[in-house]
């Protein structure tokens, strides 16, 4: 068993965040939030990013305890053609949306490198800014789908105690702890411009996991210093299949997570998905939070169906349940009241493409 | 009549406005108005041709006596750079560009050795090249010498408020150019505008101090009016601060007995 890397266990730079986040912490919610509040406000401005989740497939190999999609879940499986993406992708555009952020389950024949390279070249086709949040690859495969126009990728570590790790995820190729915990630097060494990452909340302990994945993201910052890197706070809700989170985290303790981060990672996007509720969305723009999903479905394909409600699927379940089902409309609408701008465009596909820099003319004469 | 002058364009104005980070066009627009700026930048990422409520360039395009000035915000590269200019060139009509390569996208600072080459490249195409960088006494006479029309050194880290954290290099780079110097980010109130421009700078960019005021066209507004008071001030010729008291017995009444 490969040991775990130094950075992950050096507590000294997570001091300050170990203080914010104690729970006999001396700052008071209300302090750190004004504090987080106007470091956004400096950063950020009044604005907040939105992209769109599309599931392209459910098909799945690992056997993760928590998931709605785990390859023993008796749940119909599907994955979407070209023909069909193409369709989501204009019912998308439709609803405004450039960023989109493209989701399948562990690598299986059904839903293999190839078939994800294909989707992300129909979305690049069509949208100003690709991600996925896929399996693990190697470097190569990064760099392929670099060039086919993918410029970021989320991957969460679920969680950062190993040892419970490896108890939620009880086969397949996301059983391997350090294997998933190098997959962000393999990407940015790929060529990825930027990585999103995470714990899935209510896994483990969380302020333990939020101390991890806070020196994950500084490792990763000083070791690819042109990385662009975001954190997303997704907090455990029922599943499709069942699963009670063990370390439930509530309102409060979220906030205080976010809250922290921002003081702490001043300069980072804080992601908050549609997992939240409409009001715990509304009152956390402006306070951290910087990117947001919108419109999110969380079945395969979803875009089209709800153009077409008679359409098949429709007693699918997603692989977790939404909680904010506001219109991109009507969120925009609740943005706005609040003096924030919902920006849906925020890239330029003239920016993609693997980081590399002119060499310097001198090195031709020599 | 004392006005800017950037490659074959005059302004009388002497306050450039960013339009990122603004709670909506609406306001954004306003802001601009009150600034009275006639030069205004915006990121090419923010040019929105399928959703007209989400695009920065259209309504901006549509301002009277407005110069755009398209940026390379999200570049991390010279090439990536230089191709956003050939698009925004092209769908702004605009000569101006402002190269803008942050490599890093937490910190933005902008990275000299891009910068260098996307500049000395574009200006040799003939755009207006405007680049930003560090408060570089060296790196700004470089980027003169390969054709800029300015140079945009940092008062200090973008959005970070913290004013002329770099005065001494700037200083500098003010005295020995033979370019309009134009300090652009880090500022946080009008008197730092005005500070900027009594020390000899050509003009100020501002852009989150504006929009994250409580009132951003008033603050506009007033960076106006420091803008120009400063110039003035530069203009008059400060006043010398004196180091320290005159001798009372001169110190050189010996050079009468020679």
């Amino acid at each position: 068993m490969r040991a775990l890397p130094e950075w992950l266990t050096d507590d000294r730079e997570t001091a300050a965040l170990a203080t914010m986040l104690a729970p006999s912490s001396s700052s008071s919610l209300e302090t750190l939030a004004a504090e987080s509040r106007a470091m956004t406000l400096r950063r950020f401005g009044r604005t907040m990013t939105l992209y769109a989740p599309l599931y392209l497939s459910n098909y799945c190999s690992s056997g993760c305890a928590y998931c709605g999609f785990a390859s023993d879940r008796k749940t119909p499986r599907h994955r979407l053609e070209a023909d069909e993406i193409r369709l989501e992708l204009a019912a998308m555009k439709k609803l405004g949306i450039s960023d989109i952020l493209l989701l399948t389950g562990e690598r299986t024949a059904a839903a293999d490198f190839d078939y994800l390279q294909q989707c992300v070249s129909l979305a690049a086709e069509e949208m100003q800014r690709v991600s996925i949040e896929a399996f693990p690859m190697s470097v190569g495969e990064y760099r392929t789908l670099a060039d086919c126009g993918c410029t970021g990728i989320t991957i969460y570590q679920e969680t950062y105690n190993r040892e419970r790790y490896e108890a939620l995820h009880r086969w397949g190729p996301k059983k391997d702890f350090i294997d998933r915990l190098e997959t962000p630097a393999r990407a940015l060494e790929g060529g990825i411009k930027s990585v999103g990452l995470g714990v899935l909340l209510g896994l483990s302990d969380p302020v333990e996991d939020a101390l991890s994945l806070y020196r994950h993201v500084r490792h990763l910052g000083r070791t690819y210093w042109r990385a662009g890197m975001s954190v997303s706070f997704p907090r455990m809700r029922p599943q499709t299949g069942g699963y009670e989170p063990p370390f439930p985290v509530d309102d409060r303790l979220l906030a205080r997570l976010i809250f922290a981060f921002r003081i702490a990672l001043p300069d980072t996007e804080l992601v908050l998905s549609t997992r939240e509720s409409a009001a715990y969305r509304d009152g956390m723009a402006g306070l951290g939070i910087t990117r947001m999903s919108i419109e999110s479905r969380t079945t395969v394909g979803g875009y089209c169906e709800s153009e077409n409600e008679e359409s098949k699927e429709k007693t699918d379940k997603g692989q977790f349940e939404i909680y904010d089902d506001r219109s991109a409309k009507e969120f925009c609408a609740a943005l706005r009241s609040q003096n924030i701008e919902p920006v849906f465009k925020n890239w330029e596909p003239v920016y993609n493409g693997p980081s590399s820099s002119i060499k310097p003319e001198v090195e031709s004469c020599l | 009549m004392d006005s800017l002058q950037l490659g074959t364009y005059t302004f009388s104005s002497r306050l450039i406005l960013g339009t990122g980070k603004f709670s909506n066009s609406r306001i954004m627009l306003e802001a601009v108005k009150a600034s009275g700026a006639q030069l205004v930048t915006v990121a090419l990422r923010r040019f929105n041709r399928e959703q007209a409520e989400d695009d920065l360039f259209g309504p901006l395009s549509a301002l009277e006596g407005i110069t755009l000035m398209p940026n390379t915000s999200g570049a991390s590269t010279a090439t990536e750079a230089i191709r956003a200019a050939h698009i925004a060139r092209e769908l702004s009509g605009s000569l101006f560009i402002k190269v803008e390569i942050h490599p890093n996208p937490q910190h933005l600072m902008p990275d000299p050795i891009e910068t260098y080459e996307a500049s000395r490249i574009l200006a040799k195409e003939g755009f207006l090249v405007m680049p930003y960088i560090a408060a570089d006494p060296v790196l700004a006479k470089r980027l003169e010498e390969v054709g800029c029309t300015s140079v945009m050194p940092l008062g200090s880290a973008i959005g970070s408020g913290q004013g002329l954290a770099t005065s001494e290099m700037l200083n500098i780079i003010i005295r020995e150019s033979g370019i309009p110097v134009i300090v652009d980010a880090g500022l946080r109130s009008p008197s730092e505008a005005a500070h900027a421009m009594e020390m000899g700078c050509e003009a100020v960019l501002v852009n989150s101090a504006v929009a994250a005021a409580g009132n951003p066209p008033e603050m506009a507004e007033a960076f106006a009016e420091a803008v120009a008071a400063g110039r003035k001030a530069f203009r008059a010729g400060l006043m010398h601060k004196s180091g320290s008291a005159v001798a009372t017995s001169p110190l050189t009444s010996f050079l009468g007995t020679f």
